[in-house]
């Protein structure tokens, strides 16, 4: 349950190459000298899969062991590299809350980029480690997860009160042997206390 | 007689009942004529009749064992090499050959009621063997009948069965050639509740790309691609399409996990109200012990001041007694 990188790209017409306007990788589990290709990879098969996404689509690709997500809206493309674990809902969740955050702090100036642009975005960086875990992505899936742990919850609650309820019947039943022998026990000694005979 | 025989389940006392016959036709000599045509015309009847059930029993018997062949067939359901042809032909005869039997059947309780009516002393036992025999071969009709339905309704399972891998297996390779996109129709057809259900589709589809490691050659990452964005168009509607479905299934989950929590709560509190019952039973239980006990301990007190002040009435007894005994001595002295 991976993302490995978080890209923003400015989906220019087919013919253009798309312009990364902002780029988050995380790249700590591959060896050093592997970190650079790795780097480059993302950045290329990035770029190829924003150019080839129409505006306003989703879009996921299957690429050796990532799964590539792209979502393109209105020019403004952001992609991710997710294993295959991770669910497709929350990639595309997180894409439109980046791309929602991009426009939100950068406006349209993002329009007149044309070539990559080298400045790290802080917030990119932050959600490629808050959204390693799918769930924070995605409500729906935090919501389905809550709610299976509280049936759970709920399932051992139901048990124990079926045990008590056990006890509580073991109870009732002692407690009625218990009245019937006192009963017995006032009976008899009332019985010898009625006949004053006493030899 | 001799396929009756391996498939009847009664003992088969042709010989004693030719044996009885001769017996009967040596004894009832004078009244030769008619007796010899009696029985022997009994035992054409009954032979006939034995004859026709025979038939039918073997009849009955190769149809039950086209029925197997026809549920190994209908079993044996693989996507490929479908003998739907075969399972057609096959059902066909066996329906005709199960309604031949049927008539075959009536036709034979015709003659044995016939039989019956012409013979006067035809035994009671033939009577009784020959409506044996024709219950027996319709309880077999039936059961092949039933196995023949059940055949049938297992068939129409495996076609459905069949025709839904058919739409999914001919997704997956109309497009195992190129890289396809994750999401397909067939995963909105599909009900797939649990996330990961999307991702062996994509692992399934991906055997055509390469399986180099990450820091490959540019020039092979190219040609994937490409081969995928040939394909792209057709995906995008589906695409869209599924991602907003599976946002509903996943709303719809989570209403439906909301629903059953509430029904569990249900429950919860009707169970914590029974048992609150049961409480104030032991409770009361409790009180009425203690009541018994105070009672009872007052009576015990009672006894024992009742045995502590008796003695004084004993003494006084003990006196008047003493008096009484004075007395009777001053009588007697």
């Amino acid at each position: 349950m991976k993302i490995t990188a978080l890209l923003v790209l400015k989906a220019a017409p087919e013919t253009t190459d798309p312009v990364i306007l902002s780029n988050a990788s995380d790249v700590s589990h591959f060896g050093y000298f592997q970190r650079s290709s790795v780097k480059e990879f993302v950045v290329f098969v990035g770029r190829t899969v924003a150019s080839r996404t129409p505006p306003s689509q989703r879009q996921s690709v299957q690429h050796e062991e990532y799964k590539v997500h792209a979502y393109n809206r209105n020019g403004l493309c952001a992609v991710g590299f997710m294993d295959d674990h991770y669910p497709v809902r929350s990639a595309f969740s997180l894409l439109n809350q980046v791309i929602d955050e991009y426009q939100k702090s950068f406006g349209e100036t993002w329009r007149s980029a044309k070539e990559d642009s080298s400045q790290p975005w802080p917030y990119l960086a932050d959600a490629l480690t808050k959204f390693q875990d799918p769930a924070e992505a995605d409500k729906l899936l935090k919501i389905q997860r809550e709610l299976d742990e509280t049936k759970i919850i709920l399932h051992k609650t139901i048990d124990s009160v079926l045990a008590r309820g056990e006890k509580l019947d073991s109870l009732v039943e002692k407690s009625s042997d218990l009245s019937m022998a006192s009963q017995m026990f006032y009976k008899q000694a009332k019985k010898t206390n009625s006949c004053c005979t006493i030899l | 007689m001799q396929a009756r025989q391996r498939q009847s389940s009664y003992r088969d006392r042709t010989d004693e009942f030719s044996g009885i016959v001769e017996s009967r036709r040596r004894s009832i000599a004078p009244a030769a004529a008619a007796a010899n045509n009696d029985p022997r015309s009994a035992a054409a009847n009954q032979s006939e009749f034995s004859k026709r059930a025979s038939l039918i029993g073997l009849a009955i018997h190769q149809t039950s064992q086209k029925l197997s062949k026809l549920a190994q067939l209908a079993k044996r359901s693989s996507v490929f090499d479908d003998p739907t042809r075969e399972i057609q032909e096959l059902t066909v005869v066996i329906k005709q050959e199960i309604s031949g039997l049927n008539g075959a059947l009536l036709d034979l309780q015709a003659v044995r009621n016939n039989s019956g009516n012409d013979e006067r002393n035809i035994s009671r036992d033939t009577t009784t063997h020959s409506a044996t025999v024709v219950d027996d071969l319709k309880n077999r009709l039936m059961d092949t009948t039933k196995e023949f339905k059940d055949v049938l309704t297992l068939r129409t399972e495996n076609m459905k069965i069949q025709e839904d891998r058919m739409k999914k297996f001919s997704k997956i390779s109309s497009k195992e050639s190129a890289n396809p996109f994750v999401r397909q129709r067939p995963l909105a057809s599909k009900p797939s509740p649990s996330q990961p259900a999307p991702l062996p589709w994509a692992n399934g589809s991906s055997s055509s790309s390469s399986s180099q490691i990450v820091p490959s050659r540019q020039g092979e990452a190219e040609s994937s691609p490409l081969l995928q964005q040939s394909q792209q168009q057709q995906q995008m509607v589906p695409l869209q399409d599924t991602y907003m479905q599976s946002r509903a299934e996943a709303l719809h989950n989570v209403e439906s996990t909301i629903h059953e929590l509430g029904s569990i709560f249900t429950q919860l509190a009707t169970m914590v109200s029974q048992q609150g019952e049961i409480a104030i039973r032991i409770d009361q239980n409790m009180e009425d012990t203690l009541g018994n006990v105070e009672g009872a301990q007052n009576q015990l007190a009672r006894y024992l001041n009742s045995i502590s002040s008796n003695r004084w009435l004993m003494i006084k007894i003990f006196f008047v007694l003493i008096a009484f005994l004075m007395v009777f001595l001053f009588f007697v002295a």
